[in-house]
């Protein structure tokens, strides 16, 4: 059997992790339940991550990251600004069909125990990866002229908070249809809501 | 018969056409080349914009079209419905500022200009040191940049303020170089202490000199100069400042004056295509600079002067050299009353906001500078100068001549020649 | 026998669509007598000269440097020539051609006054055309509106010193030319940390994210080579307006081009992830020393 090694240890704990604090919330799950789950010893965890606190920074900073990729990957694609939308739009609702942990766990353990996360982690510091990709493609969504110039952060709410949203509805089962099936219309809406006027 | 003359070792090129008859000059006519088009560039331009491109119409009297700009913004901003009222502090260090750059433009003209032409108009042997003059003005010019950044071409006037922040260092470096300049002053050109000087009521006092300015002063009695280059009799000063008084002058009857009577006027010169208009008051010429200046205060020396030797070329620079000691004299007193805990800026509306029109008119060196602006949200959308060359060397014809004209009929080509200078020509200014 | 003064390198400085300011701030140089001594002046616009502009504009001698300030046009005259004529002339034969300042350089503000025929000597903007291409070789560039008196100063003694002067693309002296005018800003602290300037007239705050300050974008060493030898525009509280670089005067000097509040031009060289990512994060900490006035005079007294 091939040997396991530290950061495979590390991405399981960080899975099991995710899975555990956005199904039974991030005070009731402990470290002894986390550790089991992963099949080792509550002494060995300690070895990855020395408190449930700097765990869950790092799972914010994990998403983070694994937002900020995929959407950089969009960015960095040769399609029009409205395809771009339409690109994250459908990254971000695959990701909450298919790893609902990442997005329950944005929503719920981050956005909603801000105490947990006050030092260390204020502000942008833990989703910066993810934060600045939607800065670029804000910023040369303006300079191709498709998108109109406003502040960051009215556009910035207006989209995540569209998406976080229509998750949330997802997530309580509001939703009368899948997911993907309101790519193409909330795509449509964000982009007729930023484009320049 | 009409013969030309080119200019130069002036600021910038002018062109006089010299009509002379029984070799004296019958009359003359200016031309200008070399047309920038700063006007047309100004339009269109965000209003903040001007206050970096209006300084380069001129690089020695650029900061007095930063001023004139920024009191043209601000004259709209008022006729918009949204007044500026600006604190003591701002403009104490304006008004500094400017008061350095006259300084250093006089100094220049002194020395570059007027001690070279007189000598060689009076074939004098006297060795000449145009250079002095130049390190006079960077003395002026550091003073300038305590405040500014730097000088020539600096920005740092606003709607609203200044963009600068000085602590007592800066308002203390600013006076040790005035005291430096003060000294440079009494040392290479007064040969006497300032006070002094301006103590003097009577031309006769410049006897009690040995200096580069009594020598100035006595070349230009040798040459005649107390009984020629005489222009209209009339004055004018427009900008307002704590060292002027806004006013027209007839000989020596003080009016009040506004720069709303301006306008400028096609000029006649039928020899050369010039870019310069003339400017005047209600339709007249009237001479506009130093002379003026003084002439409005009613300083003792000045009313002497002109009492003896009226408008004359004579007055015309020795007038100059008593406001460049008057203005070093200013510029402590103005320091000294800067109180630098007040605020720089007080932020105004956003120039967005502004459709209006502005006036902004200031005493440049050589007399009243006028910006009218007309913006729309902010944008300009017409930008007029009027600089004091226009007022004093326009070309007009025979019948009514502009000051520079006047003063230079009836004598000979020579002559003719250092009288123009007199004016202290703004070429750069004037094509703008 | 030969005096020393013979051997003196000939210079000429003339001028095309210009506002003098080059002239006036090279006046400024501090040892500026000193430095004029060591060359005969054949002719200069304002000071004492040998010849005269007649003699000038008739293209009869030769000059070892010749400085030019001000925008070319191809239609303007002086004295009756065209300074077309005169600019390649005295081009052939000269050792040194200096562009003195931003118009002679690249066209600079003055380009706008005809756009479609001005010019800089061997750039327009900065496009690798002019009017002395030719000698394109021999051409300087010091740019600045106006020219810094010590750059020109440093260029003229490296030129007596027959000393090599290294030029970047634009042919701009790399000593004067590889620093921004970022560098030595005494706001520097406000940069890293990201701490903007509320408003003008503050000694506190970067001029980078609201009042257009392109420090961060353009060559020259304002604020190592001080002006007049006592400050810059940034250390007052001006935004740089890149006066150095080919496509001075932009527009819109005193604010930011931002696109959705994030600032449209990088410092030169930082790519935009990197810079955001960095500005993310510095913007989140709260420095009460950076945040706070220096000095609160009201409190003091």
């Amino acid at each position: 059997m091939a040997r396991v090694t530290k950061q495979e240890r590390k991405d399981g704990i960080i899975s099991v992790a995710l899975k555990l604090f956005s199904e039974k919330g991030f005070y009731i799950t402990t470290i002894p339940d986390i550790a089991e789950k992963v099949g080792m010893s509550v002494g060995n965890f300690y070895n990855y991550f020395t408190s449930k606190d700097i765990l869950a920074k790092e799972l914010v900073v994990y998403i983070s990251e694994y937002i900020g990729a995929k959407i950089k990957k969009i960015n960095e694609s040769d399609i029009a600004t409205e395809k771009k939308i339409y690109e994250i739009v459908s990254m971000y609702f695959d990701m909450a069909d298919e790893k609902p942990e990442m997005i329950e766990y944005f929503l719920r353990v981050y956005l909603s125990n801000r105490e947990v996360f006050k030092e260390g982690c204020e502000g942008m510091i833990c989703v910066s990866a993810f934060v600045t990709e939607l800065m670029i493609f804000f910023d040369e969504g303006v300079e191709s002229g498709d998108l109109y110039d406003q502040d960051f952060f009215s556009a910035f709410g207006l989209f995540m908070g569209y998406l976080g949203g229509m998750v949330f509805l997802f997530g309580e089962k509001i939703l009368p249809d899948s997911l993907s099936s309101y790519k193409e219309s909330i795509a449509q809406n964000i982009y007729n809501a930023l484009k320049a006027r | 018969m009409i013969t030309k003359k080119l200019i130069d070792k002036i600021e910038g090129e002018a062109c006089v056409y010299f009509d002379i008859k029984d070799r004296v000059v019958d009359f003359a006519t200016i031309a200008f080349p070399n047309f920038r088009g700063i006007q047309e560039i100004l339009k269109g331009k965000n209003a903040l914009d001007a206050l970096v491109i209006t300084p380069r119409v001129c690089g020695i009297c650029g900061h007095a079209h930063l001023m004139a700009t920024v009191r043209a913004i601000e004259d709209a901003y008022k006729n918009g419905g949204y007044e500026i009222v600006l604190n003591q502090k701002i403009q104490k260090i304006r008004e500094f500022t400017l008061i350095m750059e006259t300084i250093q433009n006089h100094l220049k003209w002194i020395y570059l200009t007027i001690m070279p032409e007189l000598a060689q108009l009076n074939k004098s042997t006297k060795i000449l040191t145009p250079l002095k003059s130049a390190f006079g003005s960077s003395i002026a010019a550091r003073a300038i940049a305590t405040f500014a950044g730097q000088w020539p071409h600096s920005s740092y006037m606003l709607p609203g303020g200044i963009t600068c922040d000085p602590t007592n260092i800066d308002a203390l470096k600013a006076k040790s170089y005035v005291d430096e300049l003060t000294s440079f002053f009494e040392k290479e050109s007064l040969g006497i202490g300032i006070e002094e000087f301006l103590a003097f009521e009577s031309c006769k006092d410049f006897k009690n000199m040995d200096s580069d300015i009594s020598f100035i002063e006595e070349e230009l009695i040798k040459a005649g100069m107390n009984k020629k280059g005489f222009s209209h009799d009339r004055f004018i000063v427009l900008g307002n400042h704590s060292y002027t008084n806004p006013s027209k002058i007839n000989q020596t009857r003080i009016y009040c004056a506004d720069a709303m009577c301006v306008e400028d006027i096609d000029s006649y010169s039928p020899n050369e295509k010039t870019y310069a208009k003339n400017a005047v008051y209600s339709g007249s010429y009237y001479e506009a600079g130093s002379l003026a200046r003084q002439m409005s205060l009613n300083v003792p020396i000045v009313k002497n002067m002109h009492r003896r030797y009226k408008d004359s070329a004579y007055s015309r620079v020795m007038a100059r050299i008593f406001e460049l000691a008057y203005l070093l004299k200013e510029s402590n007193s103005i320091l000294d009353d800067i109180d630098i805990s007040e605020a720089s800026f007080n932020a105004p509306q956003h120039i967005n906001a502004i459709t209006a029109t502005g006036i902004g008119v200031v005493e440049a060196p050589r007399g009243p500078l006028v910006h009218k602006v007309s913006l729309e949200k902010g944008v300009i959308k017409e930008y007029k100068i009027i600089t004091p060359t226009q007022f004093n060397i326009g070309s007009s014809t025979k019948s009514d001549p502009t000051p520079a004209q006047k003063s230079m009929i009836g004598v000979s080509k020579e002559d003719a020649l250092f009288i123009f200078r007199t004016f202290d020509v703004c070429s750069v200014c004037t094509t703008h | 026998m030969h005096s020393k003064q013979d051997k003196k390198p000939t210079l000429i400085w003339f001028q095309g669509l210009t506002c003098n300011g080059n002239t006036h701030s090279f006046f400024n140089l501090h040892n500026l007598e000193n430095l004029l001594n060591k060359f005969e002046i054949l002719y200069h616009p304002s000071l004492e000269s040998t010849k005269n502009i007649d003699e000038i504009t008739a293209c009869i001698f030769t000059c070892d440097i010749f400085i030019f300030e001000g925008t070319y046009d191809p239609l303007m005259k002086r004295n009756d020539v065209l300074v077309s004529e005169i600019l390649n002339y005295y081009a052939k034969d000269a050792n040194y051609i200096i562009a003195a300042g931003t118009c002679a350089s690249f066209g600079g503000m003055f380009k706008a006054s005809a756009p479609e025929r001005n010019s800089g000597l061997i750039f327009n903007e900065a496009d690798h055309e002019g009017p002395i291409i030719k000698y394109k070789h021999k051409v300087i560039n010091i740019s600045g509106c106006p020219i810094h008196p010590e750059w020109l100063g440093y260029t003229l003694n490296m030129v007596l010193s027959k000393k090599e002067l290294e030029v970047d693309k634009l042919h701009r002296p790399i000593e004067l030319f590889s620093n921004l005018s970022h560098h030595g800003c005494t706001r520097n602290e406000y940069f890293e940390w990201k701490v903007d300037s509320d408003n003008f007239g503050e000694k506190e705050g970067c001029l980078y994210y609201k009042q257009g300050c392109r420090a961060p974008m353009t060559h020259a060493s304002c604020n190592k080579i001080l002006w007049n030898e006592v400050s810059s525009k940034t250390r007052v509280g001006t935004p740089c307006f890149g006066c150095t670089e080919a496509d001075f005067p932009r527009q819109s000097l005193y604010s930011t081009k931002t696109n959705m509040s994030i600032p449209q031009d990088m410092p030169i060289g930082v790519p935009k992830r990197s810079y955001l990512t960095l500005a993310g994060i510095a913007k989140t900490f709260s420095i009460k020393r950076l945040e706070g006035k220096l000095i609160d005079y009201k409190k003091t007294h």
